[in-house]
C-alpha cells in the first residue's frame, strides 16, 4: 500500500466518541478518571491512556447561539515528523511502511525529547516514562484491516485509506484545501474543514520548533565536523610542523 | 637544585581531579555522540539505550562535580593574565614554527588557561541543560531550549578535546607525566614555565 491516511471530516462527525471507546478498546487501554467540567468533552486533554479524543468547540453566533463543533485530536503522523528528529533511542518511534509513526516502549529511554518538539502537543508518557500515543493502529493496519477509530465510526467522520485518494475525495467533495495535506512533509491525518483550523484549535501553519529544525540541519553535522576537524588539524601539525621536543640541556637556561 | 630533580607541579588533588574529569568527559562523548545519531554499536557496548541513558545522566553528576572541584585547582591561575599572555597569543604559542621565541610563563600557559576557562563555561553550560533535560522535561519551551544549549556545549567542548588531548601527549612528548605523577624536572619547569619557578624560588625565602 502507498502512504495511507485518515481523512477527518468534522462536519460529519456528531460527538458520540465512539472512536475514543473503540480505541480504548483496542489497543487495550483504561479509563481516565476525570471530574465534570462543564462540557460534554472527557478527558480534557490527550493522556497516556487516550490516543484519540473528540475536542469539542463551542462558537456560539447571532443566528446559530448553539454551534457545536467537534473534531478528533490525535497524533497527526507527520511525514517529516519532529518527535523523530530529537529522539535519540533509535527503534523507540519509527515510520510503518503505510507511513505511520509508530513506538516500540521497549527501546523508549523516556527522555521526553519528542514531546518537546511536536508540532502538535501530541507524544505523552505512561507511569513507567514510556512514550504513548496513537500509532494508526499499525499492528491491525498490518492485517489489511482499518484503524479502530476509522472502523468503529458510525458517521464516517473518520475514513481510512489511500492519501492521495482521500485527498482527491475530500476535494470533490468541495473541500478546496485539505488541511495537512502538505504541512510536514504531509500529515498522515488529514483533515476537511470548513471553518479556519484555528477555530478547530489547530495551528495555521504547524511547524516543528526552529530550535530544533536548526539543531538537526546545522548543529548535528557541526558536532563530527568539530571533533573531526580539530583532530585532522592535530594530525596535520604533527606531520607538517612537529611535536616540541625538549631534551634536558638543549635550549636549556 | 640539580636540573633532574623533580618538582611537584600538580597535587595528588589535583591529578585526580584531572582523571574524573577526563573519564567522564569522554564517557560522556561516547554515549552523547551514541545518542545525538542513534549509534546502535554504542548502545549496544553500554547495554542499550535506556542503560545508556542512565549512565550518561549519572556520569553527568561526576563530571558536574569535578568541574565544580576543579575551580579550587585551575580557576585563579586562570584568570591571571599578563602582557606576556598576548605575546604568546602573537607567537601562536611557538607551535607554528619552532623559531618563535615564547615569552615567559607562569604555572599555566595562555593555551591552557584558555582551555580552562572554556571548559568551564561550556562545561557548566551543558552541565546545567543536562539537569534540566534529566529532571524537568515537563516545560516544553525550556526542554528545546536546554536541548539546544547541551548540543553547543558538546560542539565546543567535543571540537577542544582533540587539541588538549593532542597537546599534552604527542605534540609535547613527556607532558603527560604531570597528569600520572604530577612531577616534571626542574630543567622542564625552567623552560616552560619560568615565572612559576622564579616564583616558587623566591617563596622558598632565597
Amino acid at each position: 500500500m502507498a502512504r495511507a491516511s485518515l481523512l477527518i471530516s468534522p462536519e460529519l462527525c456528531i460527538g458520540c466518541r465512539a472512536c475514543q471507546i473503540a480505541c480504548k478498546s483496542w489497543n487495550q487501554l483504561p479509563g481516565d478518571k476525570t471530574v465534570n467540567r462543564g462540557s460534554f468533552e472527557n478527558p480534557a486533554d490527550l493522556t497516556p491512556d487516550l490516543y484519540n479524543k473528540i475536542r469539542f468547540v463551542e462558537v456560539p453566533s447571532e443566528n446559530n447561539p448553539v454551534r457545536w463543533l467537534f473534531v478528533s485530536q490525535r497524533c497527526m503522523h507527520c511525514d517529516d515528523a519532529g518527535c523523530m528528529k530529537i529522539c535519540p533511542a533509535p527503534g523507540a518511534l519509527y515510520k510503518t511502511k503505510e507511513g505511520a509513526v509508530a513506538f516500540n516502549k521497549d527501546k523508549c529511554i523516556g527522555c521526553k525529547l519528542c514531546s518537546s518538539a511536536c508540532p502538535f502537543n501530541v507524544p505523552r508518557y505512561d507511569k513507567n516514562d514510556k512514550v504513548s500515543k496513537c500509532n494508526l493502529c499499525a499492528d491491525r493496519i498490518a492485517h489489511n484491516m482499518v484503524p479502530a477509530c476509522a472502523k468503529t465510526c458510525p458517521t464516517g467522520a473518520i475514513s481510512f485509506g489511500d492519501r492521495d485518494a482521500l485527498i482527491s475525495m475530500a476535494q470533490k467533495a468541495g473541500y478546496a484545501a485539505v488541511y495537512g495535506q502538505a504541512d510536514l512533509g504531509g500529515l498522515g491525518a488529514i483533515y476537511a474543514f470548513h471553518d479556519a483550523p484555528k477555530l478547530y484549535g489547530l495551528a495555521d501553519k504547524p511547524a516543528i520548533p526552529e530550535m530544533v529544525v536548526f539543531w538537526h540541519k546545522y548543529l548535528k553535522p557541526l558536532s563530527w565536523i568539530g571533533i573531526g576537524g580539530t583532530a585532522a588539524l592535530m594530525l596535520l601539525h604533527y606531520v607538517a610542523i612537529g611535536p616540541k621536543k625538549d631534551k634536558e640541556g638543549k635550549d636549556d637556561e | 637544585m640539580n636540573k633532574s630533580d623533580l618538582i611537584t607541579k600538580e597535587s595528588t588533588f589535583g591529578i585526580i581531579n584531572h582523571w574524573a574529569l577526563a573519564i567522564s568527559c569522554i564517557v560522556l562523548t561516547i554515549s552523547g555522540f551514541g545518542f545525538l545519531f542513534q549509534i546502535q554499536g554504542i548502545g549496544s557496548a553500554f547495554g542499550g539505550f535506556p542503560a545508556m541513558k542512565v549512565v550518561h545522566n549519572w556520569t553527568g553528576v561526576v563530571f558536574t562535580a569535578s568541574l565544580f572541584l576543579s575551580m579550587f585547582n585551575w580557576l585563579k591561575e586562570s584568570l591571571t593574565f599578563d602582557s606576556d599572555d598576548i605575546g604568546w597569543i602573537l607567537t601562536a604559542g611557538g607551535y607554528l614554527s619552532h623559531k618563535a621565541k615564547v615569552p615567559p610563563m607562569h604555572k599555566l600557559n595562555t593555551g591552557q588557561k584558555f582551555f580552562y576557562l572554556t571548559l568551564l563555561v561550556s562545561g557548566f553550560a551543558i552541565a546545567a541543560t543536562g539537569f534540566i533535560i534529566w529532571l524537568m522535561p515537563g516545560n516544553k519551551s525550556m526542554l528545546v531550549l536546554s536541548h539546544f544549549i547541551h548540543n553547543v556545549s558538546f560542539i565546543i567542548i567535543t571540537a577542544f578535546m582533540p587539541v588538549h588531548i593532542y597537546l599534552s601527549t604527542l605534540g609535547n612528548p613527556g607532558t603527560l607525566r604531570i597528569m600520572i605523577t604530577g612531577k616534571i624536572p626542574y630543567w622542564w619547569a625552567k623552560k616552560k614555565h619560568p615565572k612559576w619557578v622564579r616564583e616558587l624560588e623566591e617563596g622558598h625565602g632565597n
